[in-house]
């Protein structure tokens, strides 16, 4: 995907991390009000957006100064509730922990409901369904419908209601319907322990494939019936381990930890879309030009060649990119390289193309100027070339400057040879005569004019200047 | 009145005779001038950028030249001149080509000299290339024009 290629991976580590941030945001303050707020503080966010790409600019105004302000409220009106969230829980817990809610399972409230009536010898029967339909099987029943709780089923048991006679029967986390009448089991060789409740569990888990859970009223023994069998409870973890069998769960909580994960999952996917869709809006969506002139750098060109022309030295680069990107990017990151391995002596011309330019990722080139540049090369060779001092200045009054010496007299230089062909006299850097008197030594530098051109290796790169000043004849 | 008649007959036939001698004798010494010509090589004996040329001598010779002195001369002489020939001024501020003066050369020793009247913009080196009517170099004068 073409976008793609402007990804650099600083931009996933930023989405990365700002979705990191708002997860962890939601993860902490998701049972708050704290939350809700910013829920409806990020809805206003994004209605403020649209309100600016549409031009609204009333609206847009508005919902700016509003968040501004809400922004503030939050951090007063919530700061106990933020400060709890932030104090009571140690770093670990605040960068990564996943705070754990104790919240009770069916199973967990059905073995302590049901520990609970067998202590106070209330007689009780739990029908857990299974896949088969108990409709055309019980008769009667009044639909419930309400949210299993301990409370709920030692009411319902209890010796004073109208349908603690009944069975329950329990789907998923609720109470689908009480007072229901189970079939009898017609066995003549039930042990004389077991009562009607028996008997019924039996009659059903002969029929169905639901399991039922008796709890006797006289001896306040527990007993669990399916397929056609009954067995004694002995301990919570068997009961649990029944109930959880039957329920086809094999660990404990893991619904409720299911459903967390799945929550989380899904808070953690939004974050991270929210997130990129900030990321484009603000780095892509605004889209900023720049110009930036780039020196040329000439690369593999022949060691015995010279540039000794150039049309010239650096080029012009208009380049977009995202605000925050044109805003980051230094000049070093660019390079414009002309590739000489294929120029000749003389004049050469080469266009710039994206292949000469190396750019950060996510700047895009959109023009350069000039794109094309010519080079003109030429072959390197030694010449000697007779000295010439530069003088400036003025003597003083009534002296002549009658003779000098120079040493070296002529130097050797390196160079293109079509410069040097048209050098015949080197000359000094500026050198001052005021001071000059009577006989005297000075030095004077070169001045190596174009750049390009280089002392050969031996050869003085400073002259010694012998001077006679003698006064004027009258 | 014979004998004044004899006298003038025998002066002329002595003029007549001196004359074909005379006549005779030139191309003779002409040759000879020619091989001297070859034996003889056009040498100069002085060359010096000045001030001022005054009764054929160069004044205050020197390297450096005020702009305000308004001008400079480059004398050049000649001992031996074989004959009669050219030579040249060619001056130069810094590598540009400013005038190339012609100069004629009589035997058997000649001094002759060129000179530049300096504006403001002539500051800077310069060079005079003196060369012969083949314009092999003979001698390369630097000076430079300052304050």
């Amino acid at each position: 995907m073409p976008f793609l290629e402007f990804i650099r991976w600083q931009d996933v580590i930023d989405i990365l991390l700002n979705s990191y941030i708002l997860f962890r945001l939601y993860v902490l303050f998701r049972e708050t009000y704290v939350f809700r707020v910013l829920t409806g503080i990020a809805l206003l966010w994004i209605f403020q957006r649209i309100a600016v790409f549409l031009g609204l600019i009333l609206t847009s105004w508005v919902m700016q100064g509003i968040l501004a302000v809400v922004a503030l409220i939050i951090i007063i009106v919530f700061r106990n509730e933020i400060r709890s969230v932030l104090q009571a829980k140690n770093l670990r817990a605040i960068l990564w922990g996943f705070p754990q809610k104790s919240v009770p399972t069916t199973i967990q409230i059905i073995v302590e409901s049901v520990n609970a009536l067998s202590k106070r010898h209330i007689g009780a029967l739990i029908v857990l369904p299974a896949k088969e339909n108990l409709e055309e099987v019980v008769q009667s029943g009044i639909p419930l419908r309400g949210l299993i709780s301990k409370e709920m089923i030692s009411s319902i048991f209890w010796g004073d209601n109208p349908v603690h006679d009944g069975a329950i029967i329990i789907e998923e986390d609720r109470i689908a319907k009480v007072g229901v009448i189970l079939p009898l089991s017609y066995k003549s060789d039930l042990p004389s322990r077991y009562g009607t409740r028996h008997r019924a569990a039996l009659g059903l888990s002969e029929t169905t494939d639901a399991l039922i859970v008796v709890v006797s009223e006289e001896t306040g023994k527990v007993v669990v019936a399916k397929d056609s069998k009954i067995t004694d409870i002995r301990g919570n973890e068997m009961f649990t381990k029944i109930l959880q069998e039957h329920m086809g769960i094999h660990e404990e909580e893991d619904v409720y930890h299911q459903k967390e994960k799945f929550k989380m999952s899904i808070a953690a996917i939004i974050s991270v879309f929210f997130i990129t869709g900030i990321w484009f809006s603000f780095a892509k969506g605004l889209e900023t030009l720049i110009t930036l002139e780039i020196p040329v750098e000439y690369t593999n060109r022949n060691p015995g060649f010279e540039i000794v022309d150039a049309s010239v030295n650096a080029v012009r680069l208009h380049l977009g990119g995202s605000g925050a990107l044109i805003k980051s990017i230094q000049p070093e990151q660019i390079q414009v390289k002309l590739d000489l391995g294929k120029a000749v002596i003389g004049r050469n011309i080469f266009s710039i193309t994206q292949d000469s330019i190396t750019l950060p990722p996510g700047i895009i080139l959109r023009k350069v100027i000039p794109s094309v540049i010519e080079v003109t090369l030429d072959e390197t060779i030694k010449k000697e070339i007779p000295l010439q001092i530069d003088w400036i200045g003025e003597l003083p009054e009534g002296l002549i400057l009658s003779e000098i010496e120079i040493d070296p007299e002529k130097i050797e230089i390196i160079g293109g040879k079509r410069i040097l062909e048209n050098i015949s006299t080197l000359y000094t850097e500026k050198v001052h005569l005021d001071n000059l008197k009577g006989t005297g030594i000075i030095w004077a530098n070169l001045a190596l004019t174009p750049a390009a051109l280089k002392i050969a290796p031996g050869s003085k790169d400073k002259v010694r200047i012998m001077y006679v000043v003698k006064p004027r004849p009258k | 009145m014979s004998i004044r008649y004899n006298l003038l007959i025998f002066l002329f036939v002595l003029l007549c005779a001196n004359l074909v001698f005379a006549l005779r004798a030139f191309p003779q010494n002409n040759q000879l001038s020619k091989s001297d010509v070859t034996a003889k090589k056009l040498r100069m004996d002085r060359a010096v950028m000045c001030e001022e040329i005054k009764d054929f001598t160069p004044q205050n010779p020197a390297v450096v030249f005020s702009i305000k002195i308004g001008k400079v001369s480059c004398f050049t002489s000649f001992d031996p001149v074989p004959e009669k020939t050219v030579i040249y001024h060619k001056w130069f501020h810094r590598d540009d080509p400013s005038t190339e003066k012609r100069l004629t050369l009589q035997p058997p020793r000649w001094g002759t000299y060129s000179s530049i009247q300096l504006r403001e913009t002539d500051k800077g080196p310069w060079r005079v290339e003196i060369s012969d009517q083949k314009g092999n170099l003979l001698r390369i004068l630097r000076f430079s024009i300052t304050d």
